[in-house]
């Protein structure tokens, strides 16, 4: 534990700056997961019968190996930051489809029913009635991808990304097993205040949408 | 206001509907009503173009909906359906606004017009700024209902709205729908499949059966005259304790008339024969001059060719088919007058009250006796 304590302040400045790159690729391939599976996710909830197929391609890239796509993504994109935050990206996606998908047509119908009677047009009824009501939903897609992608971003290491797997890398090659813990400890952390933050913002969207099911 | 030509409606081989027409007059609160299956929530959803039809056409105002853009077209269509589908994640303001925001109304118009509609209902505005979920059911279904008057639609179409609310609810409720209809003069059609909410609140009730309109006609001609089997057992329970609110509940259709050029003898021939001891005189179209009685014509034996008219008496109290019944009582009663003849707008004789149909139709009321 001293050990511990003694390497994580002598490598203070390392995993600071580790830490930060670290977010900076989990942000950039979150935002870009939800920037592209929310729409995509909003696309496949007007088309159940392909939903169906495309979620089992997107079930099947998500089986990869990690370390098999991040090989893949060094030979396409080469060393570095970008390809490190596509293959996360890639990794996002899933959890994010799903949840919007699951949201959108989880819906009750009798809300689209009420929205559509009363003369909204597809776009206003996403806008105001079916993105609100799937908000919980949805949210619980992105806060899973965000786990995922911190964990996994550890092993950008491998392809110069850099993050916290340096720490951990460095430490493995080095036999240095505190300064293993010192970029592992960061993850999970992350991971965990991640999770936290989501789940209650999950809890305000579904503050009110929960009233009325109680009822 | 509303007309349906010829409309027909089917899911591949499944026929929802065949050839129904309708019309529903502006002003008035129509129901549509039959069993299960019968097509009445299919009708009303084409109207609003949830639905459209495989063949047929249908007018709102002058415009064939097939013809308008469905989402301009339903924002001038107030909606309530069973499941009320207040949004959760609106607050009751904001729901009952959503028309009018969609319409580009401004806040200020807004906010007038919800005041407005709280006050037409008697909620408190203290519930604005609520969400639907601390609400109960009748409440809800309320604010659903201001939901629909929101932007001042000229048409209602409601799909059951009371269907799932207890029926102590269901009963104020349907006391409140009367009592808007009565201020705001809407054209309502009314989906139920309960006949006492019809009787209640119909001016005109629509019973379909099988994707076809059996019979469409008010409440009352429904009930005295049922089209055919069918509708006979469908209001079944309802025909033997019908009320007695105006006079066409009680009066006797067999009345005996007579041109006021007839003989005394042809007259005097003709009481003899109907066994009456009065005639009514009506001129070639039927409507009401007077009345001859028994005793006096026999003053007048002499001048049998004499026309009859001659001895009519003309000052004979009347009363309109619509007058009510309690208040035509307490006169017969009261003034101690054996019969009265029952007239229409146009004073044409449509049937006369006599103490003894009063008699009677008490009795009917009373006993569910056969009348």
């Amino acid at each position: 534990m001293l050990a511990f304590w003694q390497t994580a302040v002598k490598n203070r400045d390392l995993i600071l700056q580790s830490l930060g790159r670290h977010l900076m690729i989990c942000a950039a391939a979150l935002c870009l997961g939800v920037l592209v599976a929310v729409p995509a996710g909003i696309a496949l909830s007007r088309r159940p019968r392909a939903a169906a197929r495309i979620l089992a391609v997107f079930s099947v890239i998500n089986t990869i190996p990690s370390i098999v796509l991040l090989g893949l993504a060094m030979i396409l994109f080469g060393l570095g930051f970008a390809p490190s935050v596509a293959v996360l990206f890639l990794y996002s996606l899933l959890p994010i489809l799903r949840g919007t998908y699951a949201g959108l047509t989880g819906v009750d119908p009798k809300y689209v029913k009420a929205a559509t009677g009363m003369g909204m047009n597809p776009r206003q009824l996403l806008q105001h009635v079916r993105l609100p009501l799937a908000l919980p939903a949805l949210l619980t897609g992105i806060r899973l991808s965000a786990i995922y992608v911190i964990s996994w971003a550890t092993l950008a290491a491998f392809i110069g990304g850099g993050g916290l797997g340096d720490v951990i890398w460095m430490g493995l090659q080095s036999y240095n097993f505190p300064l293993v813990f010192c970029g592992t400890i960061p993850a999970i952390v992350l991971a965990l205040l991640a999770s936290a933050l989501f789940n209650r913002l999950i809890r305000l969207a579904q503050k009110h949408v929960r009233e009325e099911v109680r009822r | 206001m509303i007309r349906l030509e010829n409309v027909s409606m089917a899911y591949g081989e499944h026929e929802v509907l065949r050839s129904v027409s309708l019309h529903i007059p502006e002003g008035k609160l129509a129901v549509l009503i039959g069993p299960s299956g019968c097509g009445k929530t299919t009708t009303l959803q084409l109207i609003n173009r949830l639905i459209v039809p495989t063949e047929g056409r249908i007018f709102v105002g002058d415009t064939d909906i097939a013809e308008a853009d469905p989402v301009q077209l339903r924002r001038g269509i107030g909606y309530v359906i069973q499941e009320i589908g207040l949004f959760p994640h609106m607050t009751i303001r904001q729901n009952i606004e959503i028309v009018p925001k969609l319409l580009g109304w401004d806040e200020e118009r807004r906010n007038a017009r919800t005041t407005e509609l709280l006050r037409l209902v008697g909620i408190e505005s203290h519930y604005l700024e609520r969400y639907p979920g601390k609400l109960s059911g009748g409440q809800q279904q309320r604010i659903g209902l201001l939901r629909a008057l929101a932007a001042d639609p000229p048409i209602i179409l409601m799909d059951e709205p009371f269907g799932a609310l207890d029926p102590i609810t269901r009963e104020s409720l349907q006391d409140e729908i009367m009592l808007l209809q009565k201020k705001l003069r809407k054209t309502i059609v009314f989906v139920t499949h309960d006949m006492d909410e019809a009787l209640k609140i119909a001016d005109l009730i629509i019973l379909m059966k099988d994707g076809e309109v059996v019979q469409a006609a008010t409440p009352h001609r429904l009930l005295s005259h049922p089209a055919n089997a069918f509708v006979e057992s469908f209001i079944g329970k309802h025909r033997g304790s019908r009320r007695l609110e105006t006079i066409r509940d009680v009066m006797s259709e067999r009345v005996v008339c007579a041109g006021g050029d007839v003989s005394i003898v042809e007259a005097v021939d003709l009481m003899r024969r109907e066994q009456v001891p009065s005639l009514f005189i009506t001129d070639e179209s039927g409507r009401f001059l007077g009345q001859v009685q028994i005793g006096d014509l026999g003053d007048a034996v002499p001048e049998q060719d004499c026309a009859v008219s001659k001895l009519m008496r003309t000052e004979v109290p009347a009363v309109q088919v619509t007058d009510s019944a309690r208040d035509v009582f307490r006169m017969m009663l009261d003034a101690r007058i054996d019969e009265l003849p029952v007239l229409d707008a146009e004073r044409r004789i449509l049937g006369i009250v006599t103490r003894r149909s009063m008699v009677q139709s008490l009795a009917s009321a009373v006993w569910e006796e056969g009348r």
